[in-house]
């Protein structure tokens, strides 16, 4: 090992005087680096004497010059030793008279120390205050649903659930005690999946009250519900229509995510693409009828396209089709001028006094017909795969289909066998293993067993949704189980 | 002794009492702090000029230019004789010449409107037809073939559709379909909101002569007026009874609608046996609209005969105005 120079204080470019301290002197806590007499008479030229001058030369030289990082360490350490040096020590360096008094331990000093040492390590405790806060945003539930409410963050104050509750009910028919427990299995489920996200939640009570029940409008309350709350919370975009019979399955996931994220990609426009209804698309201006004389086509490009301007920020609603056509048993609309006049031309009296023996499914059909009929709903209307917001179980609609081995993603583009399945949009049965968002237990007051259903959408939900600790402790059930089930073959022999 | 290293850092052995410690010296620092003022002020002052030239410009579609403003629908009946048809085409045509608006005579059989419907229901695709064809246009006005345009000179903008002057003629708080409607019209409605203006003779709503906007609104008035089941509904009078039944039950549609005095631009002329003589609507000299309401569906009258004194009338001011 070869030097290039000897250490020399003066030369500044390796004063240390965390290494160069002679402890044993009791020299340890000169800061700054002012050499003990003896170095000092050594180094100076025996000039015998530290004077202040000289002193602090040294120590702004110390001070400002960019020593390794490990040396201003040193520096630090060095500073914090003589807590717990010998006593003796100290009479020694008072002699020097720059250091401080550290005889008595000040413990109502100690504040101002801790204040010190805080301001002195500013990076990490600016660093450390971040990370707890960070921590306390991502998990404190409070500060959760307030930022994932608040429209330019989260955005959750956008949406309005609306849940029909007590369908059919009132004069007409009296609950029974599983009516309640689905109705109260029910509404919790959106209303914790509503305060989960931050989103507003209307229950709306569709008993058929007696204004209703002596005119011609019952079943179409929903638009009125709808109506009432688009007053109600005035800054909402999207209003979510949910019937009673319906469970959220994924409630970890966000609407924005499911759909409102990408809606051009989530929804089609065409509804050629699926078309149960078999209805003519685009319009063509006439009645459809192949005899006819060609009659001129007076409808704007717009209207005459499938997709319509093409831009999913045009869609106003997002309505699922089941194997029959149209499904409002879950449903979306956007709060829009054309919102408003759909809401208002949907139920009319002349409509109605013409069609309601065949409009079975009333408000259903007599959207189908303004679809069909009326050409400037078409290009803002949007259809969403029924899988995604309003997923059937199996016997609604036909038997379940399932999926390929593997899921939907194992099949190609353009597959011929996805038809024969429930990938895409044809898709209507609920897919454990694709976990579906939402299940509508559609029809089940008729022979099948509303309670039931929801009882087992309900554990599935719970199942599919379990935290990490349950499945850790399911796993080991699962394992112990199996031991047992081995080992009882033997038993037997 | 080449790859060895030095054990103490490669400074400089004497160094000036104060090194500096930033990589930008203090001097250029207090550079940039000058000179970033004038870098903020300059690119606040650039998009501030920007802003003030670009809000001059109005927002939404350029309109191109040669847009008519109006267009004049004119839906005519095949039946009608040639020179019925030459007569009001060239009442048309000269109108919209002088004020650059366009015209439009759509035959009306050209529409789908479904077996046994009457044809007076043709209007409705016929407007529909001109938004397609004029989708510039800011409005759009259905004349029946049975009225005469008998004033030249107005512009439809200095008459009615100037905002103020609409909002000073507007009929406010009158029952729709008169007597007593308990449905009335908007007591507070804007100029530049009304996108539908009609008038009311002593039965009911007119639709002889009345203005749409041009718009998403109006689409879906047409549409939802044309529904296949009102034509099928057999309303006594048609498309007429059909919009008062829609404007009295849809709250969407009675919001956009004005109604004008009849003799703003839909008077009637009175019939010649003189059994019905509109006493408030009827038509007087210089007024705007002729309108020869029933001529062409009643087979005892002649459009021909009663159009003739006010047809040769109108030439008169025809030519006098195209002097001046």
């Amino acid at each position: 090992m070869s030097l290039d120079h000897s250490p020399t204080r003066d030369g500044g470019g390796w004063s240390s005087p965390g290494l160069t301290t002679n402890y044993d002197e009791g020299t340890a806590r000169s800061r700054g680096g002012s050499p003990s007499k003896k170095y000092g008479d050594l180094m100076n030229g025996g000039s015998g004497h530290v004077t202040w001058a000289k002193a602090k030369a040294g120590s702004a030289r110390v001070q400002r010059s960019n020593e390794g990082s490990f040396m201003r360490h040193m520096r630090k350490m060095s500073s914090g030793l003589p807590y717990f040096s010998d006593r003796s020590t100290y009479a020694e360096k008072e002699k020097l008279g720059r250091g401080r008094s550290w005889k008595r331990m000040d413990w109502r000093d100690l504040p101002r120390r801790v204040g010190l040492l805080i301001s002195r390590r500013r990076k990490y405790v600016a660093l450390l205050t971040m990370v707890l806060l960070m921590i306390l945003l991502f998990t404190n539930k409070t500060v959760n649903y307030w930022y994932r409410r608040t429209s330019w963050l989260g955005g959750g104050s956008k949406f309005v659930i609306i849940l029909g509750a007590n369908q059919g009910g009132g004069v007409m028919d009296w609950k029974g005690p599983r009516e309640w427990a689905i109705e109260r299995d029910s509404v919790k489920n959106k209303k914790n999946y509503a305060a989960e996200w931050g989103y507003e939640m209307e229950i709306a009570d569709m008993s058929t009250k007696k204004r209703y029940a002596h005119e011609w409008r019952e079943s179409w309350e929903k638009v009125d519900v709808i109506r009432n709350s688009m007053r109600k919370y005035p800054d909402a975009e999207w209003f979510w229509w949910l019937d009673l019979n319906t469970f959220i399955m994924e409630p970890k996931v966000s609407l924005q995510s499911h759909i409102f994220n990408n809606v051009g990609d989530v929804a089609y426009r065409d509804i050629n693409a699926y078309n149960p209804l078999h209805i003519a698309h685009p319009p063509n201006g006439t009645s459809a009828d192949p005899n006819a004389p060609k009659y001129t086509n007076y409808l704007d490009p717009e209207a005459l396209s499938a997709v319509g301007d093409g831009d999913p920020n045009s869609i106003n609603i997002l309505i699922p089709q089941d194997c029959g056509g149209f499904n409002l048993g879950s449903f979306f609309v956007r709060r829009s001028a054309w919102t408003d006049r759909l809401l208002d031309i949907w139920w009319d009296p002349v409509f109605y006094e013409q069609k309601h023996m065949e409009w079975e499914h009333k408000e259903q059909d007599a959207l189908e017909y303004i679809y069909t009929n009326q050409p400037w709903i078409r290009p803002h209307f949007g259809f969403i795969p029924q899988r995604k917001i309003n997923a059937f179980p199996n016997k609604a609609c036909g038997d379940d289909r399932h999926v390929p081995e593997g899921g939907c993603r194992t099949l190609k583009a353009d597959d011929p066998e996805a038809e024969k399945t429930e990938c895409g949009i044809q898709g209507i049965h609920y897919q454990e293993q694709e976990r579906d968002f939402l299940v509508n237990m559609a029809g089940c007051e008729w022979g099948r067993d509303c309670w039931g259903e929801m009882y087992n959408f309900r554990q599935l939900s719970n199942h599919l949704n379990r935290g990490r600790w349950e499945r850790v402790v399911d796993s080991i059930r699962d394992y112990f189980k199996r031991r047992t089930e081995a080992n009882q073959p033997q038993q037997q022999q | 002794m080449p790859g060895t290293q030095f054990p103490y850092p490669r400074k400089s052995s004497t160094p000036t009492a104060y090194t500096p410690q930033r990589s930008i010296p203090l001097h250029q620092r207090r550079n940039i702090k000058n000179v970033a003022t004038y870098i903020v002020g300059g690119f606040t002052l650039l998009f501030f000029v920007i802003w003030l030239l670009g809000g001059g410009s109005p927002k939404g579609p350029r309109i191109p230019l040669g847009t008519p403003e109006v267009v004049i629908v004119t839906p005519l009946d095949p039946n009608l004789s040639q020179s019925m048809v030459d007569k009001i085409q060239e009442n048309r045509k000269d109108y919209a010449a002088r004020h650059g608006y366009a015209t439009f005579f759509p035959n009306t059989t050209d529409y789908d409107l479904m077996p046994s419907v009457p044809l007076t229901w043709s209007k409705l695709p016929s407007m529909r037809h001109a938004l397609t064809l004029w989708p510039e246009a800011a409005w759009l006005w259905h004349l029946s073939s049975e009225a005469l345009i008998m004033s030249p000179g107005e512009p439809l903008r200095n008459k009615l559709l100037d905002p103020q002057t609409l909002e000073s003629l507007m009929i406010v708080d009158k029952p729709v379909v008169p007597p007593d409607s308990v449905i009335k019209t908007f007591s507070h409605i804007r100029g530049e909101r009304v996108d539908f203006i009609l008038t009311q003779d002593q039965e009911g709503l007119s639709v002889g002569s009345f203005l749409v906007r041009n718009g998403e609104w109006a689409k879906f008035f047409l549409d939802a007026w044309f529904d296949p089941l009102y034509r099928s509904y057999n309303f006594q009078k048609a498309e007429e009874h059909a919009l008062e039944h829609i404007v009295q039950w849809h709250g969407t549609i009675l919001a956009k609608l004005a109604l004008v005095p009849q003799r703003i631009f839909n008077s009637y002329i009175p019939e010649p046996d003189m059994r019905n003589t509109y006493t408030d609507g009827q038509y007087q000299q210089g007024d705007f609209i002729a309108n020869f309401r029933g001529c062409q569906k009643d087979p005892t009258r002649s459009c021909d005969e009663e159009m003739a004194p006010l047809m040769s009338r109108w030439r008169e001011l025809r030519d006098s105005q195209w002097k001046r």
